[in-house]
Parts: structure tokens; C-alpha cells; sequence
């Protein structure tokens, strides 16, 4: 009899906590779950169809101009530590022997020896660091630029041992004191990221070019499309004899060197 | 007639008790209750928005997150908006108009105790030229 009881009273307020859940949903209908943002797509690039390059005249360029390291790091709040083993870098100079190390360095002339050469990350089509990076922090955009996501970025260095052009620079210490002129158009990174130069992706949006290409006085740089055959950079490939970094490895690199 | 006084003082002493207990939850209660959000100036423009600000207020957090996925990633850099008004999609943009109030992000961050990681990297408002 009590058992009874007790079973039509736990009946009776399941049905009635069902009804309340089915009064609650219908008078909260899908309002709070409703999808946040909706944006229309457009202006979606196409991957494969551009494929950013760069083309380096060592023969113009002046062997103590550092002009475009000093606009590409103040436009990407780029810090400079006094410390070289903590220095962070995205385009710097080096001999060539270190720049080339694999070519031949037999008996060669003293002019190319002595040559300060313009180093930066190689855009490879088959970027080595991509596949290091567990959490695909860097990865090889549309247009051909090895792009960072700082946002996902562990500070493992995976990248930075994968890297054969030691194109990655790894943030010791906060950046930020390290920086003398902040510059607001670009974000600054953080302790514990690695980052390395974009190829000025932020820029490219606007239709305008590389920091370090606008900047060179002896207009010893040129960037372009590698994929358009009517582009500048083209046409110099075609009538110059011109070298990649490494090119054994096999990471066909997008920066192109005129010794 | 004792009889009957015992189960009415037993029953108006239960309720004594459990108004006693009911107003001890509902002090409770009051003092959980927040305090009223400070004052805060209007920011400049807030008109020209790309959403209505409730919309904003709630869910800028996951329209920032896409913004992000989107155009890092998907290289999309345009938003446009239901009425078609277009605007980059970085977070200079919220701060083009938004940043002439330099406690824009932190007066509510602060107040509802959240502590987002964009101003490790991203220049705040406070940090704008």
C-alpha cells in the first residue's frame, strides 16, 4: 500500500519536472544557443594561386645598410635585446659562407667572401617547420607565405631545430621592455613564442610592399608573384643567374639571391 | 483544553522557525546579490558599431575568436556586416573608435573578474597612442 503510494508520488513528479523542462524550453527557445555571428565570406583567397617571392641583389646591396632590418623591426615591434644569445631577429646580415654554407667555397673571389648577405625566413614551398610544429602554430598559407599563429604558439622549438635556415627566433625573455618605439599597427609578442618574419602579410592586405623592400635604398630587393610570369620577379629569374639557401634539402625556398 | 493549546503553539513554532531560517536565506541571498556595475563613460561612436551593442557585450568574445580563425588562417580579412558595412577584421578596428576610452576593455574585465590574454601581445586601449 505504501510502496504504492510512494511510486504514484515519484510518477507524479517525474511528469510534473518533465512538464516544467517542456514549459522552461518553450518559453527559452533557441535564443541562447543561437549561433553568435554569421559573417558572409567574401574576398576568400584562392590557395595555389599566388606564390609570394623575394629576389636579393647582393651585388647592390651595401655591406653595413642595415636599413631594412631597422624598418622591418620597428614596424613589427621586433625587440632588441643586449644579450645575443636572447637576440630575436626577422632579417639580419651574415657572411656569406654562413649564408651559403653548402656552396662551394673553394677559391672564391674575396669580393663575394667578404659579402655581408641579407638573410630571412626562406618561405619555403616545402617548409621543414610547418610539419615540426605539433600544434600547427605555423603553417604555409594560400599565397605561399610560412605564416605564424602566435595565439597557438607552445614554445616547444620543434620549429626552430627543424629550421636549416635558423629563420626562428625564440622570445627568452617579455619582449616588451626590449622594444624602444612601440608600434601600434602591429602586436608585439610574448615570453615563451617563437616568431620569425611574415613576409609582411599585414601589409600585403593593404596593397602595399614589404617594409624591408620599400625601404631599401638601393632598391637591391624585389618581391613579387612567382607564379605570374609577367611579374618583375620573373622576369629578373629569367635573366640572372641566381641562387636559393640549401637548395639540397629540398625545401624550395621562395627567397632568391643574386651573388 | 490543553490538549488542543500544544499543537497550535508546536505549529506556530515550527513557523516561527522557518520564517527565521527563510529570512536567514534571503539575507543570504541579498548579500550574494551584486553591486551595480560602475559608472562608465559612452564610448565615441559606439553607433557605428558592427553589431548592437547587447549583441557586443555578450558574445565579442566568440565574434573576435572567428575574426581571428578567420582571417589568420583563412587569410578573410573583410567582415560585412547584415547591413552591409565592411570592416577589417582586427582588433585595431574595434580600437579605431573604442580606444578613445582608455578604460574601454578593463572597466567591465575588471568588474566581472575575467582576465583575457589579448594585452600580452595586442596593444590595449590603455597602451594606444
Amino acid at each position: 500500500m505504501i510502496n504504492e503510494q510512494r511510486r504514484e508520488f515519484i510518477r507524479k513528479t517525474g511528469l510534473g519536472v518533465l512538464a516544467g523542462l517542456g514549459a522552461a524550453s518553450g518559453l527559452f527557445p533557441a535564443l541562447s544557443l543561437e549561433k553568435t555571428l554569421l559573417p558572409a565570406w567574401d574576398e576568400k583567397p584562392v590557395p595555389g594561386k599566388i606564390r609570394w617571392g623575394m629576389l636579393i641583389d647582393t651585388r647592390l646591396c651595401k655591406g653595413d645598410c642595415q636599413q631594412c632590418t631597422a624598418a622591418c623591426h620597428r614596424v613589427h615591434n621586433v625587440p632588441r635585446f643586449i644579450n645575443r644569445w636572447d637576440e630575436v631577429k626577422w632579417i639580419w646580415k651574415s657572411p656569406y659562407e654562413n649564408v651559403f654554407p653548402t656552396a662551394s667555397q673553394q677559391f672564391v673571389d674575396s669580393g663575394t667572401k667578404e659579402r655581408k648577405v641579407l638573410a630571412l625566413c626562406n618561405h619555403c614551398a616545402e617548409p621543414p617547420c610547418t610539419r615540426a610544429c605539433p600544434t600547427e602554430a605555423t603553417f604555409r598559407r594560400w599565397d605561399g607565405i610560412v605564416s605564424m599563429d602566435y595565439h597557438r604558439c607552445i614554445g616547444c622549438r620543434f620549429c626552430m631545430a627543424a629550421c636549416p635556415y635558423g629563420s626562428r627566433s625564440f622570445n627568452w625573455q617579455d619582449p616588451r621592455p626590449a622594444i624602444r618605439e612601440l608600434s601600434p599597427t602591429y602586436p608585439t609578442r610574448e615570453k615563451g613564442v617563437v616568431e620569425k618574419c611574415n613576409f609582411c602579410s599585414e601589409r600585403l592586405v593593404k596593397g602595399q610592399l614589404p617594409a624591408c623592400v620599400e625601404e631599401c635604398p638601393e632598391k637591391a630587393l624585389t618581391f613579387g608573384d612567382l607564379n605570374d610570369p609577367e611579374s618583375d620577379i620573373r622576369k629578373l629569374l629569367e635573366s640572372n643567374l641566381t641562387m636559393q639557401r640549401k637548395p639540397e634539402l629540398g625545401t624550395r625556398p621562395s627567397v632568391f639571391y643574386i651573388i | 483544553m490543553k490538549r488542543s493549546i500544544i499543537p497550535f503553539l508546536s505549529a506556530a513554532g515550527i513557523v516561527l522557525l522557518l520564517l527565521a531560517v527563510s529570512y536567514l536565506f534571503m539575507q543570504q541571498g541579498h548579500a550574494e546579490k551584486a553591486p551595480e556595475p560602475p559608472a562608465r563613460p559612452v564610448p565615441v561612436d559606439s553607433t557605428k558599431c558592427i553589431a548592437p551593442v547587447g549583441k557586443m557585450r555578450a558574445s565579442h568574445m566568440q565574434m573576435l575568436n572567428e575574426w581571428r580563425h578567420s582571417s589568420v588562417r583563412e587569410g578573410n580579412r573583410v567582415h560585412v556586416t547584415p547591413d552591409g558595412r565592411r570592416f577589417e577584421k582586427s582588433l585595431n578596428t574595434c580600437l579605431g573608435c573604442h580606444g578613445q576610452n582608455r578604460l574601454f576593455c578593463f572597466n567591465c574585465h575588471m568588474y566581472a573578474n575575467v582576465k583575457p590574454t589579448c594585452w600580452n601581445c595586442h596593444l590595449s586601449p590603455m597602451e594606444m597612442p
